[in-house]
């Protein structure tokens, strides 16, 4: 009863920037509490961008050093895991900039009291008037830390915990925007409650991987494939349970429902977040999950996931034709995009890895700038994200409308934007996996999701400027910054993406311990 | 597992089930019946019944603060007791690491005080 | 004898009190599920939950986990279930569910799909567990439940435990930005300002008249009457539907028998 504890060790180096990232949302939530109303912006906000830079310089310390399997086996601090951890946290630092921009709207794109009732007096005033809830730093900064920690779990228990830390603070974040306010709480709600749902399933299927391994790290999964005597009915269906609650985060069909009305109702800033961060942190658990637990599946793996690929490539490049707003035209192509990333979680092979990796950095910047654009095209009412509003736009600003043609092609996948090259990569490993038929679909599908980006283009530099076409406003040094970031890194991943890639396949494989 | 433990919880859930079913089985042979039309009436502190309110009596959405703050203390609690328990196995690791929690948890308790989420009005 | 028991628990034969405890619990565990889907009203729907979470509670701790089975009772029938009959009364027990289908034939569809999918998980649950050799927690709990779930949390998972209270603070922070709208000093009444509002031209600093007050009833949805005699609307509650009594009403009930 009294035999002493036998300590863990934990890894401050390594796990610092998590700790960081922890820490200094705590200290925003104290600011909130203790610093006056005027100067919470420039406090959050600096807070915030110099945690991010902090976290950055621990973890490229960190990739130096060897791998690290931390807190017993809970955390693995490995080379994949310290890519995708530096990934969220560089896309992380250009969504910031999105987030706390204020000089597009008066006082940001945030609502200043959520809990005013939406379409009163007092709601049409404070939206005029009153500055944006500054909780959204913190918020953000708690679900950068779960998402550094869901790359990094190495035990499924962990991974349930971080999901939840990363997810709270997103359901939260949409329901905040400042204009069509019931829109975006219709959003956070179906978000919520689809999400929790999708957690349920994945605890679930924690239960089910519990009672056929006995335990619930991956390595001990491993183990047990490979000479368990109990049942694999109890792997499969337990890992088709995981697979739901991951797939949902990652947008894949048939769980993709919730992403279009949630980008589209999610405040421009918080969207682009989701769909740059959250949509790394998805793939690198899932990746995880598959390389270190699950690789010894593969074979039937392969034949479920690959038919759920086939599906989400298509029906999101089919369903991405048929829309007319921009911001739910951009969230189908994030629903395609997670089709194509899925071939990369296919291909179980370093190669497949690597090539993933890379897909989702040079994702997250095209679609980081995309978003950028969709928060200047504004007029009186806020952002005209409706497609004909955008009719002309190439005569009113050409500079803006040649950026955001630049960024569609790099979303369609023409040469010399990172489009290209991403896809290319991740083709080239599922082909090598000797997965062909994934790559006609995603090659088909790739040709339909060409069709609306073009047509967006068209639209903007063929058309005659309406009445209703809105001027892009001047955007404020963030949102500048942010965008020519997001291009600069598109446009660089494609002429010269061989420094990336090399850090990708420098990042090596996950560590199995 | 042995259910042993458990068998006097059970006893006084029938002691106290026997003594409830007793009662009010009990009550029509002992007590005097004389009902009128009053004693009849739903009972509210002796005056007329009132009407249900309309919309069935909404609260108002500050109950719903004060529930979840009191769950989120509530978690915090649970935690506490499986450390309080081994306390002495787990020594000054777990002493540090409790004091951790809480104080983390106290970042949000010192939000809500500051932000005027504990005042009534 | 405790060991005895505790090996046939483990060899999956289920017997004496445990079994009879299952098998009672069980059907009332079930038909509290149903009932709260069923049931028209809200509350009754919340109550029936927290017959079917104390089932659950029972069902814990006879599986060899107290501690889990004291959380599940604390936790979900005490704290969360408080919390939604909060927010069943903040949107008003009256109010129901639309029955109003916005996509046709989603109610059926979601039916089939509900049952097939307990079907197919049922069904290969079954199988699976069929012959599989239940370890029982009887290792685990070696050194007692609680210890067991402490060694683990300080150790494995004590980084985990951290992360927890980002979660708690998220959860504190979220229900403040939702629900709670901050008052800006200026809208904040001072004592003396009320006092002096109170007593500005134009008010009424005399207390209200009370229900029943000259009145022919004691309901307190009965308007008082002034002095003059007309009716005072102040004297009752907004929320209350003004009631004129029926003479059966007023009629004398027979208490002075």
């Amino acid at each position: 009863m009294n035999d002493k504890l036998q300590l863990p060790n934990l890894d401050y180096a390594a796990l610092s920037p998590m700790l960081i990232l922890f820490g200094v949302a705590c200290i925003g939530v104290l600011v909130e509490g203790f610093v006056p109303r005027r100067i919470r912006h420039g406090v959050q906000l600096s807070l915030s961008l110099l945690g991010l830079v902090a976290a950055l310089v621990m973890v490229i310390r960190q990739g130096s050093k060897d791998d690290v399997v931390t807190a017993q086996t809970a955390v693995a601090i490995d080379g994949p895991g310290l890519f995708l951890s530096a990934a969220i946290i560089v896309l992380g630092i250009v969504s910031l900039l999105l987030i706390g921009e204020r000089s597009l709207e008066t006082g940001g794109a945030f609502v200043a009291q959520a809990a005013v009732t939406a379409n009163t007096d007092a709601d049409r005033d404070q939206a005029a008037r009153t500055t944006g809830a500054t909780e959204v730093f913190p918020l953000t900064m708690f679900a950068l830390a779960g998402m550094l920690l869901f790359c990094t779990a190495n035990d499924l228990l962990v991974m349930f915990v971080a999901l939840e830390v990363f997810s709270l603070p997103l359901y939260l974040l949409c329901a905040l925007a400042r204009r069509r306010r019931l829109l975006s709480q219709e959003a956070a709600l179906k978000y919520f409650l689809l999400g929790s749902f999708a957690s349920a399933f994945f605890l679930f299927g924690i239960a089910l991987i519990y009672g056929y391994a006995g335990q619930v790290d991956f390595k001990a999964i491993d183990t047990a494939i490979q000479n368990s005597a109990n049942d694999d009915i109890l792997l499969y269906v337990g890992l088709a349970m995981l697979a739901i609650g991951l797939l949902f985060k990652a947008a894949a069909v048939p769980f993709h429902v919730w992403t279009p009305d949630v980008y589209q109702g999610a405040p421009t800033p918080v969207t682009a977040l989701m769909a740059a961060c959250t949509k790394v942190a998805a793939f690198g658990g899932l990746l995880r999950l598959v390389y270190v637990g699950f690789h010894r599946t593969e074979w039937e793996l392969q034949q479920v996931l690959g038919t759920v690929a086939v599906i989400t490539m298509l029906v999101g490049a089919i369903l991405a034709v048929t829309q007319t707003d921009i911001k739910r035209l951009l969230a189908y192509s994030s629903i395609a995009n997670a089709g194509y990333l899925l071939l990369g979680v296919l291909s179980v092979s370093e190669r497949g890895l690597s090539s993933s990796m890379f897909y989702l950095v040079a994702y997250g910047f095209t679609v980081l700038a995309a978003f950028a654009v969709v928060t200047l095209v504004r007029d009186a009412d806020g952002e005209a994200t409706h497609l004909s509003r955008w009719a002309g736009l190439g005569r009113r600003s050409p500079l803006y409308a040649s950026l955001f043609t630049f960024i569609l092609l790099a979303f369609a996948g023409l040469p010399l934007t990172s489009g290209f090259t991403a896809k290319f990569g991740i083709f080239a490993a599922a082909i090598d996996a000797g997965q062909t038929w994934l790559v006609i679909a995603g090659v088909v599908s790739s040709a339909i999701l060409a069709f609306p980006y073009l047509r967006v283009v068209v639209m903007m530099w063929l058309s005659e400027p309406g009445e209703t076409t809105p001027a892009v406003s001047i955007p404020g040094a963030m949102t500048a910054a942010a965008l020519v970031i997001g291009t600069v890194a598109t446009l660089v991943l494609g002429v010269a993406p061989s420094v990336l890639i090399e850090a990708t396949e420098h990042a090596g494989i996950f560590v199995s311990k | 597992m042995s259910l042993a433990p458990y068998v006097p919880i059970l006893g006084l859930f029938a002691l106290a089930a026997g003594f409830a079913l007793f009662s009010v089985a009990a009550a029509p042979f002992v007590g005097p019946r004389r009902f009128n039309k009053a004693k009849l009436d739903a009972y509210e502190c002796g005056i007329e019944p009132t009407p249900q309110p309309v919309g069935g009596g909404r609260f108002p959405v500050k109950f719903y603060l004060t529930a979840m703050l009191f769950i989120v203390f509530d978690i915090e609690i649970i935690f506490l007791y499986p450390w309080a328990v081994n306390f002495g196995m787990l020594g000054v690791f777990g002493f540090v690491e409790m004091v951790l929690f809480i104080v983390t948890v106290f970042v949000a308790f010192a939000y809500v005080w500051r932000r005027g989420g504990l005042d009534w009005d | 004898m405790n060991l005895s028991l505790e090996l046939l628990a483990a060899a999956g034969d289920v017997k004496g009190g445990e079994a009879a405890t299952f098998w009672i619990l069980a059907p009332i565990a079930v038909l509290g599920a149903l009932g709260m889907v069923w049931a028209r009203n809200a509350v009754h729907s919340a109550l029936f939950l927290v017959i079917s979470m104390l089932c659950l509670g029972v069902f814990y701790v006879l599986q060899a986990g107290p501690f889990i089975g004291m959380v599940q009772i604390i936790v979900y029938t005490g704290a969360i279930m408080m919390l939604f009959l909060f927010v069943l009364m903040l949107v008003g027990r009256d109010s129901s569910d639309s029955l109003i289908e916005t996509l046709r034939g989603q109610r059926m569809v979601a039916i089939l799909l509900g049952v097939g999918l307990s079907l197919l998980m049922g069904i290969a649950l079954y199988r699976a567990l069929g012959d599989s050799d239940p370890k029982g927690l009887t290792e685990a709990n070696a050194a007692g439940n609680v210890t067991g779930l402490a060694r683990l949390i300080f150790t494995k998972y004590v980084y985990v435990f951290e992360v927890t209270s980002a979660l708690l603070i998220t959860a504190a922070v979220g229900a403040m930005i939702l629900a709670h709208i901050q008052k800006s000093p200026e809208e904040k009444i001072s004592q003396p300002e009320r006092m002096l509002k109170r007593f500005l031209p134009g008010n009424y600093p005399a207390p209200k008249p009370g229900p029943g007050v000259f009145s022919t009833s004691d309901s307190v949805a009965t308007p008082a009457r002034l002095p003059d005699g007309t009716p005072s609307d102040r004297s009752i509650s907004k929320i209350l539907p003004t009631r004129e009594l029926t003479s059966a009403d007023v009629a004398p009930k027979g208490t002075e028998k």
